[in-house]
C-alpha cells in the first residue's frame, strides 16, 4: 500500500511541528553539578549589546550588567539595604575610614581580601589565575588615565586624585602612557596594602570603590590580549570583549545580537549571602540563605531581546524567570488597583515594584532674560504642571510624582517633604499675576505670553507629552511653543545655554550621594566645565554645596540637604517631575532574593528552582492539533473545488 | 553582451559616489562631531572625554580630508569599527550575511512559488466564486502594513499555538529551521496580496495567446498547458520583477529581523540607525546600493538569456 503524496506530506507536516521545540533558549552548559545535584541556569533578557567588558571604558547599563557577576568591585551594595543605600565590602576587608595626613590631606587605607584571585586564564602562567594585589589596583586606576583606554571616569576623579589629570595630560603629549611611573593618588603600602590619597575631602570616594571603573585589572590580561595576531592566531581585545575577571561568573559565550552567557568560578569565596538587612516579608527565606557561598546559581543566560512583545511571549511561556512590566504589556498584566492579573497571579508570578533613585524634570534656563529674573513666573509654571496625570498617562501611575530633587533611598531625600510649588492651580494663576503677567498675558502685547520649550521629539509619545505639557500652562494664560530636536541636539542646545525651557531631562544616581544631585546646581560646574546646563548660580547655594560636599553622612549634613532643598523649592529652577520606577513579574521558580537598584541584577544573589520550571514550562507550552486540521480542510476545499470546476468545463 | 555590462559598471560609478556623498553629508555635515560623541558616549559624558572621542576617529580633521579618507575606505571594502560596540564591520557583515539570506532567500522563494501556484490556480478556475475570493483575499492581505503581519503571526505561531521560538536565534544545525520558520512564514506572506495580483495579470494574458488555443486544440489538458507553457512564458516577465530583488536579498530585512531577534544585517542597520551609529549606517548603504545596482545589471543580462529577441547593445 502506498501513501497518497498529500497525506504523507500532512503526517510529515504533523511530525514535524510535534518535534518542533519552541524553548529558544539554549540546552544548559551541563545537566549535573560535579557533585550529582542539579545544574542551575537562569535566563534573563537585554534590550541591547553590551559596549565592552573592560571595567575602565565600560559605562552603559548592558555592559555593567553582563560584568557585574564577572568583575567584584572593591566594595559592593548591600543588596537589600536601600533606604538609605548602603555599601560594604566587597574585594576589600573593610569598608576604608578616612584618615587625615601629616599634611592634612585625607586619605583611605584600603586591604585586599586574601580571596580574592583573578579566573583561570591563558594570560597566566600555566592558566592558573593568582591573587588580586594592591599593584592590580594601582593599574586599574593608571588605566582610568590612559587616553587610549578613552575612560569616561577621569572627569570624575581629576579634581580630587592627585596626578590623574597630569599622567592623562602627559600620555596625550607623548602619545603613550607610562605605567611605569607612580600615580601619586595611589600609593602601594604592601602586597594586599595600598592607600588613596586626595587633595580634598571626597566622602563619595566609597561609592566610586563600588563602582566597576576602579575594580582591579591584571596587567597580563590587558597585554596578552591586545586583538592582534600572535603565531597566526587573532587573540581577543581586553578593551572590547574579552574579561579576565575577578568575579563568581566568567564569560562563555558572547554571541552579538543573540545572548552572553556566564558560568560560575569553581572555588569562588570572596563574598558571601548577606547575613543582615533582610526585609520583614522575606525575612524567614532569606534567613535559610544567610552567609551561604556565591553564587547561587550555576549559570546565567542573557538573550538579547530589543522588542517587547517576544519579551512578553518568552516570559508567558516560561523561557525568560521574569521581565519588566513594559508599556505593552502593563493593561494585560497589571490591573487597575496596580496589582498583578489574576491570570498571572494563578500562574504563581509576583510583581515587584521598584522606584529607581532617578529625578524627572523640566529645565528652565536661569541666564534666559525673561524666566532667568522673575521667580513668581517660574513657581507659577511649577505650579500648573500637572505631575499626578503626567504619571498616569505615560507612566501608568507607576511613577512617583518629585516632591524634591533627591530621589528615594539617598540620604536628604524626605518621605513627608511636599513641593511647595507642586499642582495647585488656583496658586498658579496668583502667581502668574504676581509676576506680572495676570491671566498669562503679556501687557506689553496685550497678547498670551509665549514661551519655547525644546524636547526631543522621535515617535508619536513626544508629541503626546508635548500637547500635555502645553495644555497645562495654557490652564494659566500661557502659551507654550514646541521646538523639536534630536536627543543630540536637546544636548547640544542644553550646554550652549541655547534654551528657555526643556522638557524630559533628568538625572539617575551614579552614587547615593545628595552631592550627585546638587552638583548640577553649582555654579562651578556651568558648561563647558560640568553638567549645570540650567545655569543656575546662587551663591548661598554653592556655600552650601561647597560645605555638605565634602562632609560624611551625619545630622549636620542631613540639615544642610535641607537647607538646599527648601532654597531650590523656593527657586524653582525647575519643574520637578517624577522618580522613574518599574514593576516588574517575576516567575514562581526564581524568586527575587533583593531589590537594590544600585545593582545592576545582582546575579550572584539570584536562585532558581529548575524542577519547578521544567514542569511549568511543560504546562504552559501545549501545541494545539486543530490548526493542523484547518489548514488540511483548506487544501481539500481548493483541490476539491478545482478538480469540480475542471470537470464543468476546460480551459 | 560583455560591453554593455562593463558600460553599466562604468556608470554605477558616479551614483555610487552620489551615495557616498549624500550619506557624508548627512552625517557629517548636518550632524556635528560633538553630537556624534555625546549620542555615543551618554549625556553625562564630560567635555574632555567627548573632545577625545573626536580625536580618536579623526572627526576634526578638514571634512574634505574626512570624505576622501571615507571614499577611499569604502572603495577598498575597510569599513572600520562600529562607534557603538567597537566591532570590525567587516566580521559584523560577514557574520550577518548568514542570518539573514536563511531566512530572506527561502522567504523569497516561497513567496515566489506560493505567488505563482495561487495566481495560476486563479486562472485555472478563472471567473468563479473561489477566483473572486481569492482576489479579495489578495487585496486584503495587500492592505495590511509589515508590522502588523508580524505582531499577529507572532502572537498566534508563538503565543497562542507555541509552535514556534517568539524570537532569537542559534546555529544548530536542523534545529536552526525552528528559529527562522515564522520569519520566513512572515516573509512569504507580506508581499504575496500584490505578487498574485500581478502573476494573475500576467497569466491572463498569456492565457489569450493563439498558442494556447493551438495547444489545447492539440489535445493537451488545461492543466499541462498552464503548467508548461503560460508558466513558462509568464516567467519571462516574472524575471524583470524578481532578479533585481535576488541580490538585496543579503541586506536582510530590517522589520522582520529586528522582530524576531535574528542576528542578520537588516537587524546590524536598524541598531546603528537608532543608535547614531555613523561607521554601520554609512557601510550598509554603501553596500545596499552596490548590491541593488548589481541588481538591475543581473535582470538585463537574465532577460536577454530568457528571451532570445532581446539583445543588449
Amino acid at each position: 500500500m502506498t501513501f497518497p503524496p498529500r497525506a504523507l506530506a500532512l503526517i510529515l507536516g504533523a511530525a514535524l511541528l510535534a518535534g518542533c521545540d519552541n524553548n529558544p533558549n539554549p540546552p544548559p552548559l551541563r545537566e549535573k553539578r560535579a557533585d550529582g545535584s542539579p545544574w542551575l541556569a537562569r535566563y534573563g533578557g537585554m534590550s541591547e549589546d553590551p559596549r565592552s567588558f573592560d571595567p575602565q571604558f565600560m559605562y552603559d547599563q548592558m555592559s555593567r550588567r553582563v560584568m557585574e557577576p564577572v568583575y567584584d568591585t572593591l566594595l559592593e551594595y548591600h543588596p537589600m539595604k536601600t533606604d538609605p543605600y548602603e555599601v560594604q565590602a566587597g574585594m576589600l576587608e573593610e569598608v576604608p575610614k578616612k584618615e587625615s595626613g601629616a599634611d592634612g590631606k585625607p586619605s583611605y587605607l584600603c586591604r585586599l581580601k586574601t580571596t580574592a584571585r583573578f579566573h583561570d586564564d591563558e594570560c597566566f602562567p600555566g592558566g592558573k589565575g593568582r591573587p588580586v594585589v594592591a599593584r592590580d589596583v594601582l593599574f586599574a586606576f593608571q588605566r582610568l588615565c590612559d587616553p587610549k583606554v578613552e575612560s569616561p571616569f577621569l572627569s570624575n576623579f581629576a579634581d580630587y586624585l592627585p596626578g590623574m589629570q597630569a599622567a592623562h595630560d602627559a600620555a596625550e603629549k607623548s602619545g603613550k602612557f607610562d605605567y611605569a611611573a607612580p600615580l601619586p593618588a595611589v600609593e602601594l603600602v604592601d602586597e594586599r596594602t595600598f592607600r588613596i590619597h586626595l587633595t580634598k575631602a571626597y566622602p563619595q570616594l566609597i561609592y566610586w570603590l563600588a563602582f566597576q571603573c576602579t575594580t582591579p585589572v591584571a596587567r597580563e590580561a590587558v597585554e596578552y590580549y591586545d586583538g592582534k595576531e600572535h603565531d597566526g592566531v587573532t587573540r581577543p581585545d581586553f578593551h572590547k570583549f574579552k574579561a579576565v575577571g575577578t568575579g563568581p561568573f566568567r564569560v562563555v559565550e558572547y554571541v552579538p545580537r543573540q545572548r552572553v552567557r556566564l558560568q560560575r568560578v569553581e572555588g569562588y569565596a570572596t563574598t558571601t549571602f548577606p547575613t543582615d538587612g533582610f526585609p520583614e516579608e522575606k525575612k524567614a527565606w532569606l534567613q535559610t540563605l544567610a552567609g551561604k557561598p556565591l553564587p547561587l546559581i550555576d549559570e546565567m543566560n542573557f538573550s538579547i531581546i530589543r522588542e517587547n512583545l517576544p519579551i512578553f511571549i518568552m516570559t508567558r511561556q516560561g523561557y525568560l524567570d521574569g521581565m519588566g512590566v513594559n508599556k505593552d504589556a502593563f493593561g494585560a498584566m497589571v490591573t487597575p488597583g496596580r496589582e498583578l492579573a489574576p491570570k498571572y497571579r494563578e500562574r504563581g508570578m509576583r510583581l515587584e515594584k521598584d522606584v529607581e533613585p532617578s529625578t524627572f524634570w523640566i529645565s528652565i534656563n536661569m541666564d534666559d532674560p525673561l524666566l532667568g529674573k522673575n521667580k513668581k513666573l517660574r513657581q507659577a509654571l511649577s505650579a500648573c504642571y500637572d505631575r499626578q496625570t503626567y504619571s498616569d498617562i505615560f507612566w501608568n501611575s507607576v511613577a512617583p510624582v518629585a516632591e524634591q530633587l533627591i530621589p528615594p533611598g539617598i540620604p536628604g531625600h524626605s518621605r513627608e517633604w511636599k513641593n511647595p510649588y507642586g499642582f495647585d492651580l488656583e496658586k498658579a494663576k496668583r502667581l502668574i499675576a504676581e509676576a506680572g503677567y495676570p491671566g498669562g498675558i503679556d501687557p506689553q502685547t496685550g497678547r498670551p505670553l509665549e514661551l519655547t520649550m525644546e524636547m526631543v521629539s522621535v515617535g508619536s509619545e513626544d508629541r503626546q507629552r508635548a500637547e500635555f505639557e502645553q495644555r497645562c500652562f495654557a490652564r494659566i494664560g500661557l502659551k507654550v511653543r514646541i521646538s523639536e530636536n534630536t536627543f543630540a541636539r536637546l544636548l547640544q542646545r542644553e550646554d550652549s545655554g541655547d534654551f528657555q525651557m526643556t522638557s524630559g531631562t533628568g538625572w539617575g544616581a551614579d552614587y547615593p550621594d545628595p552631592e550627585n544631585y546638587f552638583f548640577l546646581f553649582y555654579s562651578k560646574n556651568v558648561p563647558p566645565g560640568g553638567k549645570n546646563v540650567i545655569r543656575f548660580k546662587n551663591p548661598e547655594f554653592d556655600r552650601m554645596f561647597e560645605e555638605m560636599a565634602t562632609m560624611e553622612n551625619s545630622p549636620e549634613r542631613l540639615e544642610i540637604v535641607r537647607k538646599m532643598n527648601t532654597l531650590m523649592s523656593e527657586e524653582c529652577p525647575q519643574i520637578l517631575n517624577f522618580h522613574k520606577a518599574f514593576y516588574s513579574a517575576v516567575q514562581p521558580w526564581a524568586p527575587r532574593t533583593h531589590n537594590n537598584l544600585m545593582l545592576e541584577g545582582g546575579v550572584k544573589y539570584s536562585v532558581v528552582d529548575a524542577a519547578m520550571r521544567d514542569e511549568k514550562r511543560r504546562e504552559w507550552n501545549r501545541k494545539p492539533w486543530w490548526p493542523i486540521a484547518v489548514l488540511a480542510g483548506l487544501v481539500v476545499i481548493a483541490v476539491g473545488a478545482a478538480v469540480r470546476i475542471n470537470r464543468r468545463r476546460n480551459v | 553582451m560583455f560591453n554593455y555590462v562593463l558600460r553599466r559598471l562604468f556608470y554605477a560609478v558616479p551614483i555610487l559616489l552620489g551615495v557616498i556623498a549624500l550619506t557624508f553629508l548627512l552625517f557629517n555635515v548636518l550632524q556635528t562631531p560633538d553630537a556624534a560623541a555625546t549620542l555615543n558616549l551618554g549625556p553625562k559624558a564630560s567635555q574632555q572625554a567627548r573632545a577625545e572621542w573626536i580625536k580618536n576617529r579623526s572627526l576634526d580633521k578638514p571634512k574634505a580630508v574626512q570624505f576622501v579618507n571615507h571614499v577611499k575606505k569604502l572603495v577598498t571594502f575597510d569599513f572600520g569599527t562600529s562607534w557603538k560596540t567597537g566591532r570590525e564591520l567587516n566580521e559584523v557583515f560577514r557574520k550577518g550575511a548568514g542570518p539573514s539570506l536563511l531566512i530572506t532567500l527561502p522567504g523569497f522563494l516561497a513567496g515566489l512559488i506560493g505567488g505563482v501556484g495561487l495566481a495560476l490556480y486563479q486562472v485555472f478556475l478563472r471567473k468563479s466564486l473561489m477566483d473572486r475570493s481569492i482576489t479579495l483575499l489578495a487585496v486584503a492581505l495587500m492592505s495590511v502594513p509589515t508590522v502588523v503581519y508580524i505582531i499577529f503571526l507572532q502572537a498566534v505561531g508563538a503565543l497562542m499555538l507555541n509552535y514556534f521560538p517568539a524570537s532569537g536565534f542559534d546555529w544548530r544545525g536542523w534545529e536552526t529551521a525552528k528559529f527562522v520558520a515564522l520569519p520566513i512564514i512572515v516573509m512569504a506572506i507580506v508581499n504575496l496580496g500584490s505578487d498574485v495580483r500581478l502573476y494573475r495579470t500576467i497569466f491572463m494574458e498569456e492565457i489569450s495567446q493563439d498558442y494556447v488555443r493551438t495547444a489545447l486544440a492539440k489535445g493537451l489538458s488545461s492543466g499541462r498547458v498552464l503548467s508548461k507553457h503560460v508558466l513558462k512564458n509568464g516567467l519571462i516577465a516574472l524575471i524583470t520583477l524578481t532578479v533585481a530583488t535576488l541580490p538585496r536579498l543579503i541586506m536582510g530585512s530590517l522589520l522582520i529581523e529586528n522582530f524576531f531577534g535574528i542576528p542578520g544585517l537588516g537587524n546590524v542597520l536598524v541598531m546603528a540607525i537608532g543608535t547614531g551609529d555613523q561607521p554601520v549606517v554609512m557601510a550598509s548603504t554603501y553596500l545596499g546600493s552596490l548590491l541593488y545596482i548589481g541588481g538591475l545589471i543581473l535582470t538585463d543580462v537574465c532577460y536577454a538569456l530568457a528571451d532570445p529577441r532581446i539583445r543588449l547593445s
